[in-house]
């Protein structure tokens, strides 16, 4: 099957600063893509290039297996919903839907078929006659995402849309995106900084660092076997362990923290507690510890309190204990 | 009655504002006042009450040919400095222009300038060495002082405007230029609106650029006053005046019953 869009040696230069650098990536039809990373890895550049909204320096952007990277976005028929929404204020919320239905000279009757139907996908059918300022930051939201979608377009390109919602909203709309990508069998690429939001929505993700692919899989695929220390981090990985077998690393909470000599197979640490902090059901503490070569690493460890013996309030520093990480927990880092 | 209240809460920002009122209208109500004076002089207090006074201003033909001549200056002087400094505004925040601020320097410097420099100037060149009228010459001048504000209002509400707007509008398959007119320039017409009605002002109430380049075939309305009032003293003046307040007052009504000077000046600090 012909992918959806490719990049193809795409190259986007500032002067010396690479944005985006020799990138090589394909979005698979009717799947959803994360470009996931912090600020500044190239994910958003990538988008409004894949877009049109920016010319790569170098290389081949391929929609639908035709090279595009020269059309102008009005010719791509690409869906974009922009982080800031960017609805047109002086239009009715109908209008802003029909907007791109108008330029394609969709007959009236047909439009407003089209608009009704895009906006009781989103759940908006009753505000179709406000004005965008009449409506609340995740009803403009969803207007940005039908305004898109009334196009039926060949990709529905995603620029940060819920960092600007609420915590709760947000993740609701995780669930809404994902249910409007299987009734509509959109391919949908998604660009976030937000490893949970990656985790929960995608089909494959693309975790990059300054402008180059760091890795790509599936979440479940990712997620227990980071390819190297950066995605390690940024999945939540925070305890980096060397050992002559090379660098491991394991996640906090599963980190074990024993009083005595611990006999759990694994990696066994000598340490010394640093700090204690309650975090309602956890103790997050923190430990010096001995690594195999002699090196001492601090690490986290987030223990859950009702796992511990009763009246264990917490650990006192300086208090020497051993940690370990148990062998099924410990991802071994390749590169 | 909110004023009221506002006056009580803050005494010195009330009284100051009272003040402030005061120095504004009271010189307006002493020359609309004895516009309608049967006393020979502007003077005050006024004695007695006529209409004379209105029907000398509208039948001083000098008054009349200047007012039309201002207006038709006024109102073309809007119109190129609006078809210049909008899309320049557009490019000078959008595009990708070598040397932007010294470009955008350019078009407000006519505000810093003083006009009698940019009259003498234009008096130079336009009237002496290339041998223009001093209508062409009038009109370039007064284009370019009113440059500054079709820049800068525009300007304001341009750099307001979200640039994903106009990006939304394109991958949604509209031209640059279907975007223009469907998305960017209806977002812009307060600004654009607020630009005209400031340069149509500014021109009309112009005196030392229109001094300095005047002459018998073309004069405006307030060098013509300002001639008038250095022969005569009688309350024709006051009269005319008052007619112009009036007529400042009838478009300031239609300017918030159609826009709202909200909107229009929102433009400028929203």
């Amino acid at each position: 099957m012909i992918p959806a869009a490719e990049f193809v040696g795409v190259t986007q230069a500032y002067g010396d600063f690479l944005a985006v650098d020799n990138l090589d990536l394909t979005i698979e039809e009717g799947k959803l893509t994360t470009l996931l990373g912090p600020s500044g890895c190239g994910k958003t550049t990538s988008l409004r290039m894949l877009a049109g909204y920016a010319r790569p320096t170098a290389g081949k952007i391929l929609i639908g297996g035709e090279d595009a990277t020269a059309l102008p976005p009005e010719k791509r028929g690409l869906g974009m919903v922009f982080q800031s929404y960017a609805l047109f204020p002086h239009l009715t919320v109908a209008d802003n839907v029909g907007y791109g239905l108008k330029l394609r000279k969709v007959p009236a009757a047909e439009r407003k078929a089209r608009v009704t139907e895009a906006l009781e996908l989103v759940g908006l059918g009753h505000l179709a006659a406000r004005k965008p300022k009449a409506l609340s930051g995740g009803q403009q939201q969803r207007v940005a995402l039908a305004r898109a979608i009334a196009i039926r377009p060949k990709l529905l390109l995603l620029d940060e849309p819920l960092s600007n919602l609420d915590a709760r909203l947000r993740v609701q709309m995780r669930a809404e995106i994902r249910r409007i990508q299987a009734e509509t069998g959109l391919t949908v690429v998604l660009v976030t900084h937000d490893q949970d939001e990656a985790l929960e929505m995608s089909d494959t993700m693309v975790l990059m660092r300054a402008g180059k692919v760091m890795q790509t899989g599936a979440p479940d695929e990712v997620f227990p076997a980071p390819a190297n220390r950066f995605v390690a981090e940024f999945l939540g990985y925070e305890n980096f362990i060397p050992t002559a077998e090379g660098l491991f690393t394991v996640r906090p909470e599963q980190l074990q923290i024993a009083s005595a000599d611990a006999t759990t197979p694994g990696l066994n640490l000598d340490g010394v507690i640093t700090s204690s902090a309650y975090r309602g059901v956890d103790l997050v503490v923190g430990v010096d510890a001995s690594a195999p070569g002699g090196e001492t690493v601090p690490l986290i460890s987030v223990l859950r309190r009702d796992a511990l013996p009763a009246g264990h309030t917490g650990f006192t520093p300086g208090e020497r204990i051993s940690v370990t990480a148990p062998a099924p927990a410990l991802v071994h880092l390749s590169e | 009655m909110s004023m009221i209240k506002t006056n009580n809460a803050r005494p010195v920002l009330g009284t100051l504002a009272v003040l402030g009122y005061i120095i504004m209208i009271v010189p307006i109500l002493f020359v609309v006042s004895t516009a309608f004076s049967t006393g020979r002089t502007v003077s005050f207090p006024p004695k007695g009450f006529t209409l004379d006074w209105f029907g000398a201003a509208l039948g001083n033909n000098t008054f009349m040919s200047s007012l039309g001549q201002s207006l038709q200056l006024a109102l073309i002087a809007t119109v190129i400095a609006l078809a210049i400094g909008v899309p320049a505004t557009i490019a000078m925040h959008r595009g990708k222009i070598p040397g932007k601020s010294l470009v955008q320097g350019l078009f407000l410097s006519p505000l810093v300038v003083p006009e009698l420099v940019v009259g003498l100037a234009l008096y130079q060149q336009i009237m002496v060495v290339l041998g223009q009228s001093n209508s062409i010459a009038l009109l370039i001048g007064h284009t370019a002082i009113l440059l500054p504000y079709a820049v800068r209002v525009t300007g304001a509400s341009l750099a307001l405007a979200d640039p994903a707007i106009e990006e939304a509008a394109r991958g949604l398959g509209a031209s640059p230029l279907r975007a223009f007119f469907t998305v960017t320039l209806p977002l812009l017409r307060p600004g654009i609106f607020s630009a005209a009605l400031l340069s149509f002002v500014t021109s009309f109430n112009n005196v030392p650029l229109s001094l300095l380049l005047q002459d018998r075939s073309f004069r405006t309305l307030p060098v013509t006053m300002l001639d008038y009032i250095q022969q005569n003293y009688d309350p024709t003046i006051a009269a005319m005046s008052t007619l112009l307040l009036a007529a400042t007052v009838v478009v300031a009504i239609i300017a918030e019953r159609t826009v709202g000077f909200a909107k229009i000046f929102g433009g400028i600090n929203k």
